[in-house]
């Protein structure tokens, strides 16, 4: 079994501790080194928190999918892994989005949420990540589970090129690549990678939960094993 | 393969022609439906059209989350999806015969809501008979290939019914969208551009789904 205690187990603390002050730092530009926008004001700044995160729900549904994929190909467990890990942390994603998103529209179009087909099909991914989640909660055995997820991911890829191409197939009210400074820009940019970041930490540290939960498991069930034949 | 498809939809319209266990409650929850949300319409013409348009496919997708899952539940009994397993016949051989048997199903919920619909509320759904067949039918496939497909998901759940629409509503979503607007500008004698559209996004989702469930419904179903 893999020792986590001593410098193996404090370096992704070090890590996780840097891009938390890394994103502070990245914080700290979005709201007092970028411009404020000429007729939103300062409400405008949440875009650079909602744009990485839907970035990064969209991104880690396809990664998702292409685990679940290769699960169905390999039968390997370790895929699934990382599956639920980039599965939770996407939904975290999913869910900041909407939020981020209904607090802009508020100070934008004054009202918390309007059906426009951005926000429609931004919600039904973060329903089809809700439902995996749910789906995943509801089966005991670890193959079957991997398998009827890995395939309701790859379903629920369909809604991902809907969620991009909302604004460009369907009339709406949401905003579609608009025009910034370059401070601006920057300033986005820094914060879609540092959102990055973050969730990449996240997720591997999630996936090194569920390798120890598995391992855990393993013991206890040899245990309980020799204590029967005891 | 096309003897094989034929007696697996030949067994399921035989079973429920002996034991009329699905389709009695689904027409029933339909009329049901209709009367309910027809009670709540008392719009002027060019909203009510808008509104009823939505409310009939809300109706046929909740009614065919009944169809889907009482089918699972029958194939479920007395160990005949077991039976049928061990049967020589391809995984995408028996989600094709499930999803026509569900089709079938739907279309006839079709049949009965559509003019039930232009009776309670007035809005002229069967203007263009012809559009309207178009996007029933696409409509109706596209929910019937995702209701199959997600429901062998469910399969042995406790919790059933709850976890299938937990599945399958979100999926179902861009569907109601886009067969509740081409049914809204059908019934506006507008078959414009933006009707064709609407009947291309259906069209689209319709292929996706079909193709992934014949791809993926063997994964779905292995014990």
């Amino acid at each position: 079994m893999t020792n986590t205690s001593g410098s193996a187990g404090r370096s992704p603390t070090i890590l996780g501790t840097s891009l938390v002050g890394v994103l502070l730092a990245i914080a700290i530009a979005a709201v007092y080194i970028a411009p404020s926008e000429q007729t939103m004001g300062d409400a405008q700044r949440v875009m650079y928190v909602h744009i990485s995160v839907a970035w990064l729900a969209l991104l880690g549904f396809a990664v998702m999918a292409i685990c679940g994929w290769r699960y169905l190909v390999t039968r390997n467990l370790w895929w699934d892994q990382w599956a639920i890990a980039i599965g939770e942390v996407g939904w975290m994603c999913s869910t900041l989005t909407l939020v981020t998103g209904s607090l802009w529209a508020h100070a934008a179009w004054g009202t918390w949420w309007t059906w426009d087909p951005r926000l429609v099909t931004s919600f039904v991914l973060w329903a089809i990540y809700s439902g995996n989640l749910t789906l995943r909660s509801g089966l005991e055995d670890a193959n079957t589970r991997a398998r009827l997820c890995s395939v309701m991911a790859i379903i629920g890829l369909a809604d991902v090129p809907l969620v991009v191409m909302a604004t460009r197939w369907f009339r709406g009210v949401h905003p579609v690549s608009p025009d910034m400074e370059p401070a601006m820009r920057y300033t986005l940019v820094a914060n879609i990678a540092g959102w990055t970041a973050l969730m990449i930490h996240l997720v591997v540290r999630r996936r090194r939960l569920l390798v120890l939960q598995s391992q855990v498991a393993e013991l206890q069930s040899l245990y309980e094993t020799s204590q029967t034949q005891r | 393969m096309a003897s094989k498809l034929w007696w697996l939809i030949h067994k399921d319209l035989m079973i429920e022609y002996r034991t009329r266990q699905t389709w009695t409650s689904m027409l029933l929850l339909c009329v049901i439906i209709a009367v309910v949300f027809s009670l709540q319409v008392k719009l002027p013409m060019e909203h009510r059209t808008a509104t009823v348009s939505t409310m009939l496919w809300l109706a046929i997708i909740f009614a065919s989350q009944v169809v889907v899952e009482r089918t699972g539940i029958a194939e479920h009994q007395d160990g005949c999806w077991d039976a049928l397993t061990q049967y020589p016949v391809s995984a995408s051989t028996i989600y094709l015969a499930k999803l026509i048997v569900n089709l079938v199903a739907i279309l006839a919920l079709n049949c009965v809501m559509v003019p039930l619909f232009v009776v309670l509320t007035d809005v002229p759904l069967l203007l263009h008979a012809g559009a309207m067949s178009l996007v029933i039918g696409l409509g109706s496939l596209s929910v019937a290939a995702i209701g199959t497909l997600v429901s062998a998901a469910t399969f042995g759940q406790r919790q059933r019914g709850a976890v299938l629409s937990l599945l399958a509503l979100p999926l179902v979503l861009p569907v109601l969208l886009s067969a509740s607007e081409a049914t809204r500008l059908a019934a506006t004698n507008d078959l414009g551009n933006q009707w064709w559209r609407w009947v291309q996004f259906l069209g689209a989702f319709t292929i996706v789904f079909v193709t992934l469930g014949i791809v993926l419904f063997g994964a779905m179903i292995e014990e």
